[in-house]
């Protein structure tokens, strides 16, 4: 496994750093040692320096990092793990290393069009031609539902189009196997598909973070402007498209890591929530935000995401929550399966209708 | 080991903790088989492959705790307990190989105890997470290391760890209450339910500092205070270390702050130019006192009319709010040492009458027989009769041998000779970072005969000497 000048430099920085030990949701839901960044980093510096093979489970390892990037916004030095994991994650796939759960991903990607080879049951109605396209995403379309999200925008009077075919944003190749030619074709059809529409509502912040952030690292022209759904909610409400009411109801976010430290995006939400009741912080919000899942590491490691799950209701229990929200479909998924009795967990589309 | 009988301890590990929390793939050996050790850093540095553990097993409580010391005691392999490898003495080094049990699963917030003023957790708890549950309900621990983030509750009780406001509140040894430990043969027993007691010796404070040594301590209720109202800093240049320490000892007769640090002239010039921006020549000292606010504007009074007796320039409160603000800045890559350097912190304590003796003469025989090396020292734990020096060596990386052997005969040397200068002016082998691997060797020195009744101990409880071996001089 060859590593850039770049990655190897982050490597050998973090390999014996010990100081975003603390931060890492999938660390602190396993309590393994190897769920470090220092781990990560370590086992493949002695992989550059070749005193182990880049083996099984040092690869299985590499995969083990939910790309949240809490130790990049916790370290002071500004180094990067998630930049040296996802390029080791593509030299495992050069190196016709990847592990057997990814590539049963990959040949479900190219077979159905996601990776988690599903169909989902909610038919997607025909919608008129627009210049604005609510992009669904390869989450929702293959497990969740943005119905709430569709009634939304026609409530406010947007005018707006779902494509039946939708194409993948590239965000699931991208988790899987980074900056890898595959990735970019990928990535490369769906700024060429989305060439034609002049506006580009994200409904899932992983593609939000890929148009908005991956694209332009790639050299890969977007031509339509990209809007997360929160950003936008939070303009309708403030124009008085959405006259939400406020309501004696306590929220409490759940900032996605997608919107709050990839995007920098933190205040839409707050700000849709405090128009519709109070806002209650859990003690780690904003940049500092905790993942609270993700569905692709939910196919390889189910109980561990859930522990994840699990831990994020912990935070909100412990400021005594009483409504959690999110924005994110991969973690309403995974806070729907694991929420305990006693705090409710409602979607930001749910919480503006019931204050309309 | 036979491959067989390898199986049979394997598969019973398994039953212990379970399949997903005993590995021997190759990520966790390796991940386990370097901590903070310069020395382990160094070797995995030139590429060669630390001593690694047979098995790796993380236990969720007690129960497996006691069960996977059974297995180890009847096939009598040794145990070393991990907590976050953030030790720097190689404590956590599974140098005989054999089974490394990491505490981490074991971090469960049991009870935060708003009446009895604790926090009863796991032990593999990392102190920070303690900290957050604290502060979410409007307390704190006060026990602020710059490790927080990466050392758990049991580790910093093994190694009788220290935080930068100890002054005020103490050091780990005094925040505990109770605990739970699982003793060598499985055993599991609970310490006095209170630190304070006329009911024998103190249970609590013969596993505090042994290090893994004794057992693996599981469950511990850990002190929690109430916020204060103000902390304010101040920070004064004195013109000499010896000035400063008179001050000091003035005021710690009359209050105690909570963070107080004392640069020599080596670090003031360097460090604390660096990153406070203090540029005059001097000893550079930072204090802050907390409290109740009214309580703090006494104290301030006394804090500047004792340090103005003795000469010190009154710097104000920007420089140490600075400090505070970035006081763990100085441990990311970029801004610590690290390889290629050679370094090591010597910390030891004495009292006011040895401490600028020892000090002197740490110095003196470094840069006397290391030339290549450089020492800078700060003074940062304080008590009504002595303080604690925390004094670094720092080899540049173009004067350490490249050869890993010679590279670590040099370190061993350096340290051999600070240290014994240390012992011979009436300091001890370490004031918070522990023993481990690096300093066993010198326990004997420190201690002499009174070596027999650790070992004693050691022999009663672990008479297979499976718990941590060669460390601790044990
Ligand atoms: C960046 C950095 C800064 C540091 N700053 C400070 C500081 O300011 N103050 C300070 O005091 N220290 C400091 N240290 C040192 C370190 O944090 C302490 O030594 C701490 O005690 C190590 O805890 P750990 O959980 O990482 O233990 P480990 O390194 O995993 O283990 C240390 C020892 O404790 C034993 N042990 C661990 N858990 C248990 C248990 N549950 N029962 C029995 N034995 C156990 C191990 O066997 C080993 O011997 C610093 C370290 C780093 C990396
Ligand atoms: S990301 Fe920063 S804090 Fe984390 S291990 Fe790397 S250097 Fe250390
Ligand atoms: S990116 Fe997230 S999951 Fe990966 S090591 Fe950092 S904190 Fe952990």
């Amino acid at each position: 496994m060859q590593f850039t000048q770049k990655s190897r430099e982050h490597i050998e920085s973090c390999r014996f750093c010990w100081m975003c030990h603390h931060i890492c949701p999938i660390g602190n839901a396993t309590g393994l040692e190897r769920h470090t960044a220092r781990a990560r980093a370590l086992g493949l510096s002695l992989v550059a320096r070749e005193a182990v093979e880049f083996s099984e489970d040092i690869v299985a390892n590499v995969y083990e990092c939910a790309l949240c990037g809490g130790c990049v916004a916790d370290c002071t030095t500004g180094w990067d793990p998630v930049m040296f994991t996802k390029e080791a994650r593509l030299g495992a796939a050069l190196d016709g290393k990847l592990p057997p759960y990814v590539l049963k991903m990959l040949a479900n990607f190219q077979e159905t069009g996601n990776v988690y080879r599903l169909k989902n049951e909610n038919k997607i109605p025909d919608f008129a031609d627009s210049d604005t396209l609510f992009f669904i995403g390869e989450d929702t379309r293959a497990m969740g539902c943005a119905k709430m999200a569709v009634q939304l925008l026609q409530k406010a009077g947007v005018d707006f189009t779902v494509l039946q075919d939708e194409p993948s944003s590239g965000y699931s190749m991208s988790f899987l196997i980074g900056a890898a030619a595959e990735t970019k074709t990928v990535m490369e059809k769906c700024a060429a598909t989305l060439a034609k529409y002049k506006k580009v509502i994200c409904y899932d912040p992983a593609d939000a973070k890929v148009m908005k952030r991956e694209y332009k690292e790639w050299g890969i022209t977007l031509a339509p402007e990209v809007l997360t759904f929160t950003e936008l909610l939070a303009d309708l409400i403030q124009s008085g498209k959405l006259p939400v009411r406020a309501q004696d109801l306590v929220f409490t976010p759940q900032d996605s890591p997608l919107l709050a430290r990839d995007l920098e995006e933190i205040e839409p939400i707050r700000s849709i929530l405090s128009a519709c009741g109070e806002v209650r912080e859990m003690f780690l919000h904003g940049k500092e935000t905790m993942l609270a899942g993700n569905l692709i590491m939910h196919q390889y490691m189910p109980h561990v995401m859930e522990k994840v799950a699990e831990n994020r209701w912990l935070n909100a229990k412990n400021i005594d929550a009483k409504i959690m929200v999110t924005a994110c479909p991969a973690e309403y998924v995974l806070l729907s399966k694991t929420r305990p009795a006693g705090i409710e967990l409602m979607k930001i589309e749910e919480v503006i209708l019931k204050c309309l | 080991m036979t491959d067989f009988l390898f199986n049979v301890i394997a598969t019973e590990l398994e039953d212990a903790v379970g399949k997903e929390n005993c590995s021997t793939k190759t990520i966790d050996k390796i991940t386990h088989s370097v901590d903070y050790f310069w020395l382990s850093r160094m070797w995995a540095d030139r590429g060669l492959r630390m001593p690694e553990a047979d098995f790796v097993v993380a236990p969720k409580d007690a129960k497996e705790t006691s069960a996977v010391l059974k297995i180890a005691n009847y096939y009598k392999i040794p145990v070393t307990t991990w907590g976050a490898g953030g030790g720097s003495q190689g404590g956590a080094l599974p140098v005989c190989g054999g089974i490394i049990l990491d505490t981490k699963r074991m971090n469960k917030i049991y009870d935060i105890n708003e009446e009895g003023m604790y926090i009863e957790c796991g032990t593999g708890s990392i102190y920070k997470h303690v900290e957050w549950a604290a502060n979410e309900r409007g307390y704190a621990t006060m026990h602020y290391p710059s490790s927080l983030t990466c050392s758990t509750v049991g580790g910093f009780l093994a190694h009788r760890g220290i935080g930068v406001c100890s002054t005020k509140y103490g050091k780990i040894d005094d925040m505990v209450m109770q605990m739970e430990v699982v003793l060598p043969n499985g055993d599991i027993i609970e310490t006095s339910p209170v630190p304070k007691h006329a009911a024998g010796p103190d249970l609590n404070q013969i596993f505090i500092g042994s290090e893994g040594t004794l057992g693996v301590m599981t469950k511990a209720q850990m002190r929690i205070y109430a916020q204060p109202e103000e902390r304010r800093f101040r920070g004064f240049l004195f013109q000499n270390m010896s000035d400063a320490f008179k001050a000091a000892r003035e005021l710690l007769q009359m209050f105690k702050p909570s963070v107080m640090r004392l640069y020599d002239e080596a670090e003031t010039a360097t460090l604390i130019k660096k990153i406070v921006g203090v540029e005059k020549p001097g000893a550079f000292m930072n204090l802050a006192i907390e409290g109740v606010s009214e309580m703090v504007a006494l104290e301030e009074k006394l804090l500047l009319s004792t340090f103005k007796k003795y000469g010190a320039e009154d710097l104000g409160s920007e420089y140490g709010e600075k400090w505070w603000k970035e006081k763990i800045t100085f441990f990311y890559p970029g801004h610590m040492m690290d390889i290629p350097q050679c370094y090591g912190t010597m910390d030891t304590i004495a009292p006011y009458d040895k401490i600028e003796k020892i000090y002197w003469a740490m110095k003196e025989a470094i840069e006397t027989n290391f030339p290549q090396a450089q020492f800078i020292a700060h003074f940062s734990h304080w008590y009504e009769w002595g303080c604690m020096i925390y004094d670094r060596f720092i080899v540049d990386g173009k004067d350490v041998p490249q050869d890993p052997h010679e590279a670590f005969r040099l370190h061993q040397e350096i340290w051999n000779c600070g240290v014994r200068a240390a012992l011979k002016n009436g300091g001890v082998v370490n004031d918070h970072h522990g023993v481990g691997i690096k300093l066993g060797r010198l326990m004997k020195e420190q201690y002499g005969p009174a070596m027999q009744v650790f070992e004693g101990i050691k022999k009663q409880l672990d008479p297979n000497g499976i718990m941590n071996p060669f460390k601790l001089g044990l």
